[in-house]
């Protein structure tokens, strides 16, 4: 009887089943959704506000240094601060002497006279967009505290509730502006994501006050370092765009963000550093804690208003927008449907700091502010020497071992250099005279194209070739070979990869990935794994014992990780990455990293692809090598182009040459014409038998001339005109670079079209 | 229906198919972004190259010129003069800026003394910097000296034979040394003389015969004629005056190429599309082709992409073009920013460009145009500036050996290719250029190997025709004898494979064997191909005995021809490169007639007194295959001695398949089903249609999973998101 009725309604019993179990499953989902949910106080009562707009108060001093002295203003929460040295005085907000402020609609006034604005979003009502206020509209409650060699102010943005507090102090020669989350208080269910510091300090006027043109700039962290002078504003285009950078690594982590070249260096400083220089005086900013989540803004004159300006963004929430729209469709190219936010409940707990240098002088450049950088990451010991064994010029190499190639039926693994090959090329490199390489060797594992971290394909000689390799770098330690692995990326097919507890999730809890045609996944992966992925990779080298490890991508990503395994927040990942570094340190092994983000300069022996141009926003002047003047003398590194990707041989020296980097190749031992509809068709020209001669040429004539600053500090880097360059070292060495095609005279020396000339110092 | 709605439903049907695409969600890695340099081939595929242009400056105002607004405004033309002098048409602020060649300006022109100007769109200076200006707004020409003083202006001109229409709004020009005005006007360019005379029409497109036109013309009702518009070509977008005197123009017309160059009578001289001929062609697979136009049309040569740089299927629109002195044309695309360059003969030199932010890239670029020196000027309508791209070494190697080759000298393109090689062993055209340089050297071996490596099938079957004579010429007799022992081993082949099959059949027929043994299948197979009516009665006749492992062992072995036929066949008639092969759609471009073939007649005959059951259908459907096997394994091997010249009798065979595979099929509805002459092909047309019947359903299910896949998809990742 059962029987038969289940019999005959067995279609309707598993529907109603699944339906039952949909419901249920949602029932638990809301339930367990509303116990997590933050319940917000409803009885805030706003308190009196206590600011007059109309009062302008004055400054007072309230500390001061040798070199410093600090000024507050009480009725606005603002503050000055003025350098003993040159007796310049620093603004935080602006008033009439730095611009006209009649004329502006209200809210641009507020914002030139803020001294911090905040942004916050609604945690309940989440279509709701981002909302900004301005300090000197919105903040009607100011509380101060006078503590040591400073003061605390409190600044209360009454209508959300939301207080915030910033110390300002001075420690010797640096301004310190700290922000404690402790003293962060959310009264409603509004919530901080993001305090905007000091928008205006230093902002300047193309012309002073006499109309006479100011000689400066402001410097940003675009690429190797970037600039925009006040004295080509007249150049610029109608609209003049913001340019934002996030440090370490993009705002918003997909993986198209961060594997499409473009989008990464249009966001991404390497070091969260900004500067501003005007005339004689400079400004010299650097996060210092909590540096992981802030941001970099810089508004050239011509954004509504003519000031230059730039200052911090400090994150204190991770938002995420989807839109809904491109959810259910896929095709974000149409989405005009809603956006929603999600916003991190909880604030990231993580202090906040900026310390702001004041240069004066010859200091007061960027060449200064690299070098203030440079002493104070040695000082907190962000930033360590490597003991440079042979003081001979050394050569940069990327051998491209092998890749696969899509065939019919089977993909077919093409070699382009074995181990035995890479022994070749070093040992005619060293015959023509090449004493010294660094060699990175790119692909030499079976499924690189996976991210696979291990296992030499057998096609380059298998285990057997690594370790006759590796007895042979044992002989010629002149020859140090980077094994180059990537950590943060794996793919489906990656063996020993969960693609669920193992990759990283953004703050809509959905893993960061990408799908390619082939239906493979790539994703991001959690920071804890690509620790231990490290781990595992040096327990197999443990027999090969003269390798180093490159590291393809943890010098250039650190991101938020939501894995419920192992969450993460930005600043946790960065110190997760240096935990990965040391551990290799710690096995005797060299480190060369990719990138140059901070974080990875206590270990690095070596970095590799340094940058050597800015990303080219119109409002960019000029490409700087701050990068590379923090790191000169200390860490050996070569930058981004190679020689024989160059579609000048000549101008990439020149390149080299005015950042300080050593000449560098990527090549390969069989034909280039093998890559052809490979991952690696840029590389487009790299056989090494053709390009033997050029390699060992250029080394020859790097050794020659410029052995005198090899491991030197570069001190001093200055654009004479559009193309002529005068870089210093610390040896007093000076070298003059013209890119022009014609011959140019400079402080008595003459420097030849395309060429450069080098003027020994007296030490 | 005319041509555009047959386009229209194709597109409709490709859009399904997209949609679908869409819907199994195919996100497409682009690993080239930005501005790099890169070429592409035939087959679509980018392959970076050298930097080969670098902005050098960028003109984002006029600077101070007599208190004159100092941005520009809504900029549309841009022209660069004999003299390097540049005009901006500067349309938003109804002015004309010239500039001198360090972009000073140096005047600025408001047509005072004609009643100013109103938003013009184009610009051409002649030798003497005289300037003729489309004043869009107030539908005229105007012509001024050198220093913008009025000289005379030309309307609307009329004409009592053709109708040039009511409307006058001139944007695009150039003007000829003859006097005569071109100027773009949809479909045409117009040509104007020098008093104000019209002077006809030029460079229409051949709008071609078209079929489906005729047809609807001859049956369609005099309403439904009424409906259809008159066909007409596509319009043409831009113009310059190349300094061979020659027209060149960008257009809309997507047959045979969308830029021209026009001769004095307004033929086009450029480079024309052609499509390569695939081995296995029909209606069907040429359906297929249409839909997946992206995928497959890889093999036909288009100016510009066809797709942006999500990878999504665009086409192109060249917003400006220009030619330097040596003939070198570069255009503008205004979707995707990308810029591209061609030599004389429309060969691709390298692209760059595209949207973005930085220097180097575009908002929405309107015009280009080089100087004498060979900058490429870039006017951005949106970002209001011109960026000025110079060229690099690279790319000037790249110039001056095509211009070499294209003058004749092909030692100095030679030595010109090798040091650009030098600087990109893979450059394509270098490896084309020493291949033809080898060519004419006489070198056809080495010429050979080089034009293989960069799958240049056109110079390599060139050096392979003139190897073949000299070595035939070098090995007469040894060949001679070689053939003719061939010949005789093929023929003893071939008559005792006839004489094997007579025998199975016969045996098949008589019931001498207790079985149908797979190798007799096979054998049936064969003279099923030779004698169709007696065969496929024999399969009626003797249908219990039938063996069903044989259709689907056939099926397998044509498609391992097939594989294997990609694989052998000779380097320049293969029709697709070996890493482009799609095994799924080569099966279904094989396996769709066959098979599909087998429900629809079922289906078909079952309800119109046919005899015949799903088994024996398989059986005569699939067998079809044979005559596909035995012609293409003997012609993959022959291949080897053929070449592209060959390729038109080449193709006979491909047709014989078809019409072999044709005649079994209607041969075994007729004599299987004992139907008469027109039942048959009456019952052909049935299956046709049933066949197409039945993809539609199977589209339509793929089409309604991939909306369910899609939404089930979409409701976890919010449940994901709102819950979690």
């Amino acid at each position: 009887m059962v029987k038969q009725f289940l019999k005959s309604h067995l279609g309707s019993i598993v529907a109603f089943a699944i339906v039952a179990i949909f419901v249920v499953w949602g029932y638990f989902s809301i339930q367990a959704a509303k116990s997590n949910a933050v319940t917000y106080s409803t009885e805030y009562e706003a308190p009196e506000g206590n600011v007059d707009s109309e009062d302008e108060g004055s400054y007072e001093l309230v500390a001061q240094t040798d070199s410093l002295a600090l000024y507050y203003n009480a009725a606005k929460g603002a503050i000055q601060v003025e350098n003993l040295a040159s007796g310049y005085l620093w603004k935080s907000i602006c008033d009439d002497e730095v611009y006209e402020l009649e004329g502006l609609n209200s809210q641009w006034a507020a914002y030139l006279q803020s001294p911090i604005c905040i942004s916050y979003n609604d945690l309940e009502k989440r279509d709701a967009g981002v909302k900004k206020l301005y300090g000197a509209l919105n903040c009607n409650y100011l509380e101060t505290e006078y503590i040591e060699n400073g003061v605390s102010v409190t600044y209360g943005f009454l209508t959300p509730g939301i207080y915030v507090t910033i110390e300002y102090t001075l420690e010797d020669d640096q301004l310190v502006v700290r922000m404690p989350v402790d003293k962060i208080v959310e009264e409603t269910k509004y919530a901080l994501t993001t305090v905007e510091l000091m928008p205006y300090f230093g902002a300047s006027a193309n012309e002073d006050a006499d109309g006479n043109a100011i000689d400066g700039y402001l410097f940003y962290p675009d690429g190797s370092g970037a600039i925009t002078t006040y004295a080509n504003s007249g150049s610029r285009p109608s609209n003049v765009k913001v340019a934002y950078y996030y440090t370490y690594t993009n705002k918003t982590v997909s993986f198209d963000n961060l594997y499409d070249e473009d989008t990464y260096n249009r966001y991404t400083a390497s070091m969260p550093v900004y500067g501003i220089k005007n005339g004689d005086n400079a400004l010299f900013a650097m996060a210092t804690e909590g540096e992981a989540n802030t941001g970099v803004v810089v508004y050239a004159s011509g954004y509504v208003v003519d000031l230059n300006h730039a200052g911090f963004e400090l994150y204190t929430r991770n938002v995420y927008v989807v839109d809904m729209y491109s959810m259910s469709s896929s095709d974000s190219t149409t989405a005009t449907g809603a956006t929603v936010q999600r916003v991190d409940t909880n604030l990231i707990d993580e202090d906040k700091e900026v310390r702001y240098s004041f240069l004066s002088g010859d200091d007061a450049d960027y060449s200064g502010m690299a070098a203030t950088y440079r002493e104070y990451l040695q000082e907190t010991g962000q930033l360590t020497s490597v003991s440079l064994e042979a003081a001979d010029m050394t050569l940069a190499l990327t051998l491209l071992m092998g890749t696969t190639k899509e065939g019919m039926i089977m993909d077919e693994y093409i070699t382009m250099t074995t181990f035995e090959q890479v022994e070749e090329i070093l040992t005619r490199l060293k015959d023509a005279g090449v004493l010294n390489t660094e060699t990175v060797l790119r692909a030499w594992q079976a499924d690189y194209d996976d991210y696979e971290y291990w296992g030499p394909a057998s096609s380059l000689g298998g285990k057997s070739g690594l370790k006759s390799l590796n007895e042979f770098v044992e002989e010629n330690s002149s020859n140090s070979l980077y094994l180059e692995s990537s950590f943060l990326m794996a793919s489906s097919k990656t063996s020993g990869i969960s693609e669920t507890s193992d990759v990283a999730y953004d703050g809509i809890n959905l893993e960061i990935s990408m799908e390619t045609f082939d239906g493979t996944n790539y994703y991001l992966l959690n920071p804890l794994k690509a620790f231990r992925r490290n781990q595992m990779l040096l327990k197999k080298l443990e027999s090969y014992e003269s390798y180093g490890v490159a590291y393809e991508d943890v010098g250039r990503y650190a991101y938020a990780d939501f894995n419920v395994n192992a969450t993460y927040t930005k600043g946790e990942t960065v110190t997760q990455l240096q935990e990965l570094l040391q551990a290799t340190v710690d096995e005797e092994r060299s480190v060369a990293v990719n990138g140059s983000n901070q974080y990875v300069l206590a270990a690095a022996d070596y970095l590799y692809n340094l940058r050597e141009d800015a990303y080219g926003l119109n409002v960019t002047d000029y490409a700087v090598p701050f990068v590379e003047m923090v790191v000169s003398g200390l860490i050996p590194y070569s930058t981004e182009g190679a020689g024989n990707l160059s579609y000048d041989l000549q101008t990439q020296k020149l390149k080299w040459i005015e950042y300080g980097a050593m000449p560098y190749f990527y090549l390969t031992y069989e034909s280039a014409l093998n890559l052809r509809d490979t991952s690696y068709d840029s590389v487009f020209s790299s056989t090494f038998d053709d390009w033997e001669e050029t390699v060992v040429e250029t080394y020859l004539e790097f050794a020659e001339n410029l052995s005198c600053v090899w491991g030197r500090q570069m001190i001093d880097h200055a654009i004479l005109s559009d193309d002529l360059i005068k870089v210093t070292y610390d040896n007093g060495t000076v070298i003059y670079i013209n890119y022009t095609d014609e011959a140019e005279s400079v402080d008595g020396v003459q420097v030849e079209a395309n060429s450069y000339t080098v003027v020994e110092g007296g030490e | 229906m005319k041509k555009a709605s047959i386009r229209k439903a194709s597109k409709l049907i490709t859009v399904f198919v997209l949609a679908v695409a869409i819907l199994l969600s195919v996100p497409v890695t682009v690993s080239a972004g930005g501005t790099d340099s890169y070429v592409t081939g035939d087959d679509n595929y980018r392959l970076p190259v050298p930097e080969s242009y670098i902005v050098t400056s960028t003109i984002n105002n006029i600077g101070d010129y007599e208190d004159d607004t100092i941005y520009f405004k809504n900029p549309l033309d841009l022209f660069v003069d004999d003299n390097d002098y540049v005009y901006v048409v500067d349309s938003g602020n109804n002015r004309i800026v010239k500039m001198n060649s360090d972009y000073e300006t140096v005047n600025i022109f408001y047509g005072e003394d004609c009643g100013g100007f109103k938003a013009p769109e184009g610009i051409f200076v002649d030798s003497d910097g005289d300037m003729y200006l489309a004043d869009t707004g107030n539908s005229r020409i105007v012509h001024m000296d050198p220093d913008g003083n009025f000289v005379e202006q030309f309307t609307n001109p009329e004409s009592d034979s053709v109708d040039t229409g009511t409307s006058f709004a001139p944007s695009k020009l150039v003007v000829s040394q003859t006097g005569y005005i071109y100027v773009v006007r949809g479909e045409n360019i117009m040509a104007i003389d020098g008093n104000g005379e019209f002077r006809g029409y030029y460079g229409q497109t051949d709008i071609g015969y078209d079929l489906v036109e005729v047809l609807t013309r001859l049956f369609a009702s005099e309403e439904q004629q009424k409906a259809i518009t008159k066909r007409t070509a596509s319009a043409y977008i831009n113009v310059t005056l190349g300094d061979d005197g020659m027209i060149y123009a960008t257009s809309m017309e997507r047959t045979e190429g969308e830029i021209k160059r026009l001769n004095s009578i307004g033929t086009n001289t450029y480079r024309k599309y052609t499509t390569v001929g695939n081995t296995i062609n029909n209606p069907i697979t040429e359906f297929i082709e249409d839909v997946f136009e992206s995928t497959v049309a890889a093999n036909t040569f288009k100016f510009g992409e066809y797709f942006d740089d999500n990878g999504e299927f665009m086409e192109p629109i060249f917003a400006d073009i220009c030619v330097d002195s040596d003939g070198i044309v570069t255009v503008i695309e205004r979707q995707t920013g990308h810029v591209y360059q061609y030599d004389q003969d429309g060969r691709m030199l390298v692209a760059f460009g595209g949207l973005g932010e930085k220097e180097g890239t575009f908002s929405l670029p309107a015009a280009i145009d080089v100087d004498s020196d060979g900058n490429l000027l870039i006017l951005d309508r949106s970002n209001a500036n011109i960026q000025v791209f110079s060229p690099t070494e690279f790319i000037q190697l790249v110039h001056q050996a095509t211009s070499a080759y294209n003058d004749g000298d092909y030692e100095g393109s030679y030595d010109l290719w090798t040091q650009v090689l030098a600087i990109d062993e893979n450059y394509t055209l270098a490896h084309t250029g020493i291949a033809k340089s080898y060519y004419k050297q006489e070198e056809y071996q080495l010429s050979m190997e080089e034009s293989k490596i960069v799958d240049d099938r056109d110079t390599y079957t060139l050096a392979f025709d003139e190897w073949k004579m000299e070595v035939m010429r070098a090995h007469f007799v040894e060949i001679i004898v070689i053939a003719l022992l061939i010949i005789v081993a093929f023929c003893f082949v071939v008559s005792f494979l006839s004489r094997k099959s007579k025998q199975v059949y016969w045996d098949f027929i008589n019931d001498r064997k207790p079985k149908m043994s797979i190798s007799d299948g096979l054998f049936y197979g064969y003279y099923t191909m030779l004698h169709p009516v007696n065969a496929l009665q024999g399969i009626s006749y003797r249908k219990q005995k039938l063996n069903m492992a044989v259709p689907f062992i056939v099926a397998a072995a044509a498609f391992a021809v097939r594989v294997a036929y990609l694989y052998i066949v000779h380097f320049p008639l293969a029709s697709i490169e070996l890493e482009d092969v799609n095994l799924a759609l080569e099966a279904v471009k094989l396996f769709i007639v066959p098979v599909s073939w087998i429900p629809a007649a079922f289906m078909a005959t079952s309800i119109s007194g046919g005899e015949t059951k799903v088994k024996e259908i398989t059986f005569a459907s699939l067998i079809t295959l044979v005559p596909f096997i035995v012609i293409n394994l003997p012609l993959m091997f022959l291949s080897h001695i053929l070449s592209k010249t060959q390729d038109g009798w080449y193709g006979v065979f491909g047709a014989a398949v078809v019409v072999l595979i044709f005649i079994e099929l209607f041969v075994g509805m007729m004599e299987m089903n004992n139907y008469t002459f027109r039942k048959t092909i009456l019952m052909m047309l049935t299956t046709a249609f049933l066949m197409l019947v039945l993809w539609l359903v199977i589209l339509l299910c793929y089409i309604l999973t991939g909306r369910v896949v899609q939404f089930v998809a979409a409701l976890i990742s919010e449940f994901r998101l709102n819950f979690l």
